[in-house]
């Protein structure tokens, strides 16, 4: 039962001469609700879609739910939630039809909660996809991937379009499933505000690999700044060396060391 | 008239939110302001009204619970706890005395002078 929902093992992803994902190792735990962060072009989405077998990588293994996620079953499809970056909706089928199209796919379909999103986050019903905004079309993604009360929920950039109000309430509705379902959450932000809020750890994807993953209250509290030249003996440096990043639990600080906030943390480690 | 418990949260922070939720608790409680006997927002309420993870609320509610400041009702329900032991209140002091004491090493004064200037602190308030 503890098994990870996701194992990532050895990966390596390659695009033509350039590297994206180097021998990665990555494991995703039931209950963990993990922000990916990382630079443009660091990768993440290659890795998203590594993981959920929507890429082949040239080695190493992804497995979801335990099972080749190359060649996933029905139940493991069923228990799996995407919202991608780029929105693939049929362009020429409303939002209902559009819904009602992907209810025949799954097992289990929570109607009563896809009407409730639709009010609320006012996608007209009549239009065809292809005419609604970048923002509703990327909420009408979001409820899609909802809809069948999924255990897994990995979402790329899934706030991009969206202004701050409805950013804020996105977030709440993750918050809900978080709370209602335990739901496990991957997702990838340049937001960091809103990875703040919601993701418990941080997983700093660099130069092809998890460069690092904490709980983010454990590393906003274990990581101090210090000046320029300054060293803590027995320490080594938290990403460049430049940012003057130090962690420890246990560190006795110089006065001058000063606490960090979570956009430093990404300046020194993506 | 009590005020309401409203709580506020700041991003981007070297503090993280949990903490925040602490530290504005600890305040309004030695503000007075937030009485004994008044109910918290449930952990599902606050975390949907904030929109941050429910862990982080139920990780400063327990800590909260564990220091004295609140008490679980029966059922589920938070409150304010009564009495607060001196000591605690004293300890909401250290945040300011630490920023001092890191000053005092910047400026090179030395421990002598800087509890002077303390103690003079602490007496200029008291006949004020």
């Amino acid at each position: 039962m503890n098994e990870p929902l996701v194992t990532l093992q050895g990966l390596t992803l390659a695009f033509g001469p350039q590297t994206v994902l180097r021998n990665l190792d990555w494991r995703v735990a039931r209950g963990q609700v993990i922000g990916l962060l990382g630079r443009n072009g660091a990768g993440k989405t290659s890795l998203l879609e590594a993981l959920l077998g929507l890429r082949l990588p040239q080695a190493g293994e992804a497995l979801l739910f335990g099972e080749p996620a190359r060649s996933p079953s029905d139940d493991v499809r069923a228990r799996i939630g995407y919202v991608p970056q780029q929105a693939e909706l049929f362009e020429d089928l409303s939002a209902p039809q559009l819904l009602d199209y992907f209810a025949s796919f799954y097992p289990r379909w929570n109607g009563a909660k896809v009407q409730q999103l639709l009010a609320r986050w006012e996608i007209p019903l009549t239009q065809r996809i292809g005419s609604l905004s970048g923002g509703q079309q990327q909420r009408l993604s979001i409820i899609r991937a909802l809809a069948h009360e999924p255990e897994l929920l990995i979402l790329d950039e899934p706030v991009a379009a969206l202004d701050p109000l409805a950013r804020r309430d996105f977030l709440r509705e993750l918050v809900e499933q978080v709370l209602e379902r335990a739901t496990t959450v991957v997702f990838s932000t340049h937001i960091l505000a809103d990875l703040e809020r919601v993701a418990a750890e941080v997983a700093f994807l660099k130069d092809g690999r998890i460069a690092l993953q904490a709980p983010l209250d454990e590393l906003l509290e274990q990581t101090r700044c210090l000046p320029p030249g300054a060293t803590v003996a027995g320490l080594q440096p938290l990403g460049e060396a430049r940012f003057g990043l130090w962690r420890s639990a246990s560190a006795q600080w110089p006065p001058q060391a000063e606490p960090v906030s979570l956009d430093q943390l990404f300046e020194a480690l993506a | 008239m009590d005020s309401a418990i409203r709580f506020n949260i700041h991003t981007g922070s070297a503090e993280p939110i949990y903490r925040q939720l602490i530290e504005q608790l600890r305040r309004r409680v030695a503000a007075g302001q937030w009485k004994p006997g008044q109910t918290l927002p449930s952990v599902r309420e606050l975390a949907a009204e904030l929109a941050v993870n429910p862990m982080t609320v139920s990780k400063a509610y327990s800590l909260l619970e564990a220091e004295g400041l609140l008490e679980r009702r029966r059922g589920l329900a938070m409150v304010i706890a009564g009495q607060h032991a001196a000591a605690d209140r004293a300890e909401l002091l250290l945040p300011a005395l630490r920023t001092a004491a890191r000053q005092a090493g910047e400026l090179g004064v030395s421990q002598a002078r800087a509890i002077a200037l303390f103690k003079q602190c602490l007496k200029e308030d008291s006949d004020e």
